[in-house]
């Protein structure tokens, strides 16, 4: 049994190999377009002695070429530098190119015209184009490259970064629609923010949006560049002579900044050069709107003569293909007419095909749908007649812009069947006859429809433009919550410094305790009792020195705070005055010697002068 | 002596009496003018059938400074009547200023705009169209109170989250949601504000847009009544101004009101 099951994972293993070989041997194999080209061009077209510039020799539709060898080019040696291939796939076409590059170092000066080039492939010839070259003497001759600039000038670089605008015809017929292109050339510069294109016109002419650009690179006078390809169209709106453009493109051009690391003598020599500059690139951006030339653009009208009576006004070239189903229907039941509309043109003015004539038929307005080339139209017919035996043609016309002739294409007539309904049947067409629309509406009420009656009151009248957000008191209001809201911060945020900043919370505390200690040291005064004056009073000195200086009160003797109060820029007249405190308070209390009350009130006085000047000194 | 002070007696009678029937004339003469009344004699005429009377009492207590949603509402009654329907729309948009979800107002405008084969088409990009549609039932008024609200409630947050550390985990959230909700209800008044002085109704026939505000410059397209449009430029006895589908042209000012 074990081996039956192994057979027949191996016949499907099998079965699924052979598969994966005639996928594989039927897979589209890459299908070169045959047109070959044959194109060279250089990177640059200005160059100074001692620089390279890069030769490209470019074959199209072709991948398997070998490098052709170069025949000798006066005023250049030439070296080869390598192959590079490309390939890409287009509605399911390959197509693919090959280029050999090589590098070029000029010798002498002058203008140069390299090529034309020559090959043979498969047995045939080819020639590419001519290019033409410029070798100057020294750099300061080829505009500045933009990395080793502080701003760029737009004219040094209008050969390397520029746009163009292009229409397809410069005369076309009123609402005909005109493809127009804007195309940005960058030869080897840094661009980014490149914005859609801004196209200066005058009234008359409409212009449609940008679609999605694309970018590509093209051979321009030589030059390889990268373009970016912006498309839309354009038409008329009235006969006459129109000036189109000039287009604008915003982009930002990147330049890598090294001014401000060059040394002072201005070197350029890289081994001055800062690694960083390099690693890092110091780049900047400049705003660069690009502004292209003008192009003229002609509308005519269209010609009156042999113009169709139902002329729609659709412009173009099209064809039209109609059909209608069912072909066998009964009394009343619904035909579909599906007509299409194809080609090119302004499918906004393509209108919708009419019958020749609408006798026996009930008709309804279309369902159009629009695509980029087609235009459909659905369209339902009811017959409302047994005598009808056909649907009578269809005719479109429009006007050829290539020919410049008015067209009529017409499709039809359809035969059809009308077969008599059943009798209940026949009653609901009855009914169905006297209204406008078919069976469905045939059971609805018809409602009659006027406007609603007056309003018995006239509502909250107010003052006209007088409005709560013009309300001088409502706009004042809303300064409210936010001052409250201030307070509540600050009221929070001393809160929270009390809870947490020690310091702060002390000395803020100082004065208050001293007070206290000052009212107490008053009362012992009265009842002259030295001994617990001085306690009391050398105790609220200490206390407040502690927390005003946020030192341990207990530690504090006169030469801790004498020392502490000297940094702090105290007067000599209250150290002395702190110091005979300290004193007295010391041979009361450990000499048990008796103080007077005038020396008391004496001490007292001094005291209070001491925490005034501090609280002052504080402030 | 008796003669004078019967003489007194008289001239305070009839300084009295003249003060008495002075003011109440006065009085009665401000009752009639108030806009009140104005209002529902307004309401009299317009029941019995003389609309252009009506129309008159209605105009008189604007032109005294007043405005109200039903007021606006049945003068666009009145023209509707009268067979001006370019003015009775134009009074009806601005009756949704006031009493936007009244749904006789909804029916009537919609009625008068079906009846100059109009379509209501709101103007402007996507956003300003999705903020229309969420703010088209909320006044001006209603607006800025709404805004004062969600600002007094996010200083209320504000301070809860000063005492109540949990309410800070989304603080983030929180703060993006009351941006988002304040930014998008001050763009929608701003743009309530505008709308009286950018938009105006056509209100007598079609209108011709043209190219150039020259009485002989080419017409671009018509405008049939009752049609609203955005005013874009103005020179002087001309409208620059711009249709629901962009396109922009001249118009006469005659033919506007906003």
């Amino acid at each position: 049994m074990a081996r039956i099951r192994n057979k027949f994972s191996l016949l499907k293993l099998l079965s699924l190999g052979l598969c994966v070989i005639y996928c594989a041997l039927n897979l589209p194999r890459p299908c070169f377009a045959k047109e070959f080209s044959f194109e060279a061009a250089v990177d640059r077209n200005k160059v100074s002695l001692g620089s390279s510039l890069q030769l490209s020799l470019s074959f199209n539709n072709a991948q398997n070429i070998p490098a052709p060898e170069l025949p000798a080019i006066d005023g250049f040696q030439s070296r080869y530098l390598g192959p590079s291939t490309m390939m890409s796939i287009v509605n399911g076409k390959v197509s693919g190119s090959i280029t050999h590059n090589y590098l070029l170092l000029p010798v002498k000066i002058g203008v140069f015209k390299l090529g034309p080039f020559k090959v043979e492939y498969n047995g045939d010839k080819y020639t590419s184009n001519q290019v033409n070259l410029e070798v100057l003497e020294s750099q300061s001759q080829i505009p500045a490259q933009p990395d080793n600039r502080a701003e760029p000038a737009m004219g040094d670089l209008s050969d390397r970064l520029f746009i163009t605008i292009q229409v397809k015809k410069d005369k076309a017929y009123l609402n005909e629609n005109v493809p127009l292109t804007i195309k940005l050339y960058v030869n080897r510069l840094g661009i980014k923010d490149i914005q859609y294109p801004e196209l200066i016109h005058e009234e008359g002419l409409s212009i449609g949006t940008f679609d999605k650009p694309s970018q590509y690179q093209e051979l321009y006078k030589g030059v390889k560049f990268d373009v970016i390809e912006f498309n839309t169209s354009v038409f008329g709106l009235r006969p006459g002579e129109f000036n189109l453009g000039p287009a604008h493109i915003k982009c930002n051009l990147i330049v890598r900044n090294q001014s401000k690391r060059r040394s002072a003598f201005g070197s350029a020599d890289p081994f001055e050069a800062d690694i960083f500059d390099n690693f890092f690139g110091r780049h900047e951006t400049y705003p660069l709107d690009l502004k292209s030339q003008e192009a003229s653009f002609r509308v005519l009208a269209l010609p009156q003569e042999n113009k169709p009576v139902d002329f729609s006004g659709a412009l173009g070239n099209f064809s039209f293909e109609a059909d209608a189903a069912p072909l066998e229907v009964k009394l009343g039941d619904p035909v579909t007419l599906k007509m299409i509309v194809s080609g090119e043109g302004n499918f906004n003015t393509v209108g919708v095909p009419k019958l020749k004539s609408e006798k026996g038929f009930k008709v309804y307005e279309p369902q159009v749908k629009q695509n980029a080339n087609t235009k459909s139209f659905e369209q339902v017919i009811i017959p409302v007649s047994l005598e009808v035996k056909e649907i009578p043609a269809l005719s479109f016309n429009f006007f050829d812009t290539l020919s410049g002739e008015y067209k009529t294409i017409s499709r039809g007539p359809f035969t059809i069947t009308i077969i008599k309904p059943d009798k209940e049947e026949e009653t609901r067409i009855v009914e169905g006859k006297q209204l406008v629309a078919p069976s469905v509406t045939s059971r609805e009420e018809k409602l009659g429809r006027d406007i609603i009656y007056i309003k018995d009151n006239p509502g909250r009248l107010k003052k006209r433009n007088e409005y709560l957000y013009n309300n001088k008191i409502f706009l004042g209001l809303q300064a409210v919550p936010l001052l409250f809201y201030l307070i509540i911060v600050l009221i929070y945020a001393k809160k929270r410094r009390l809870k947490t900043d020690l310091k702060y919370a002390r000395g803020l505390l100082a004065p208050r305790k001293a007070r206290a200690g000052i009212l107490q040291a008053k009362k012992y005064l009265d009842k002259a009792e030295a001994g617990k004056f001085c306690d009391i009073l050398f105790l609220t000195l200490q206390e407040y020195l502690g927390d005003r200086f946020h030192l341990s009160s207990k530690g504090i003797t006169i030469s801790i705070i004498d020392e502490h109060l000297r940094k702090e820029g105290v007067s000599e007249d209250i150290l002395v005055k702190l110091r005979e405190i300290f004193k007295e308070c010391d041979i009361v209390r450990y000499a048990s010697s008796q103080l007077s009350r005038e020396n008391m009130q004496a001490s007292l006085t001094k005291l209070e002068e001491v925490i005034d000047y501090l609280q002052r000194k504080k402030r | 002596m008796k003669k004078i002070n019967l003489f007194v007696l008289l001239i305070l009678l009839a300084g009295t009496s003249i003060g008495i029937v002075f003011p109440g004339a006065s009085f009665a003469q401000e009752a009639a003018n108030a806009p009140g009344s104005l209002f529902y004699q307004a309401n009299i005429y317009y029941q019995e059938g003389k609309y252009a009377e009506a129309i008159k009492s209605y105009q008189k207590i604007l032109g005294m400074g007043w405005e109200s949603g039903n007021l606006y509402y049945n003068l666009g009654n009145s023209y509707f009547k009268e067979g001006k329907l370019g003015l009775a729309a134009l009074n009806y948009d601005r009756a949704k200023g006031f009493i936007p979800n009244d749904s006789d107002l909804r029916s009537n405008y919609d009625y008068v705009l079906q009846e100059l084969n109009l379509e209501p088409r709101s103007f402007g990009n996507w956003f300003e169209k999705v903020v229309y549609a969420l703010f088209a039932g909320i006044t001006a008024d209603m607006l800025a109170a709404m805004l004062f609200f969600v600002y007094i409630l996010f200083i209320t947050y504000l301070i809860l989250s000063l005492f109540f550390s949990r309410l800070k985990i989304y603080s983030g959230l929180v703060t993006c949601v009351f941006i988002a909700v304040f930014a998008l209800s001050a763009y929608a008044l701003n743009k309530k504000i505008n709308y009286r002085n950018s938009f105006a109704i056509v209100v007598s026939g079609k209108a011709e847009a043209r190219f150039e505000p020259l009485e002989n410059a080419t017409v671009y397209f018509e405008l049939g009544e009752g049609s609203r449009v955005e005013i874009v430029d103005k020179n002087e006895n001309w409208y620059k101004v711009r249709r629901f589908d962009n396109k922009s042209g001249w118009v006469k000012k005659d033919f506007l009101d906003k």
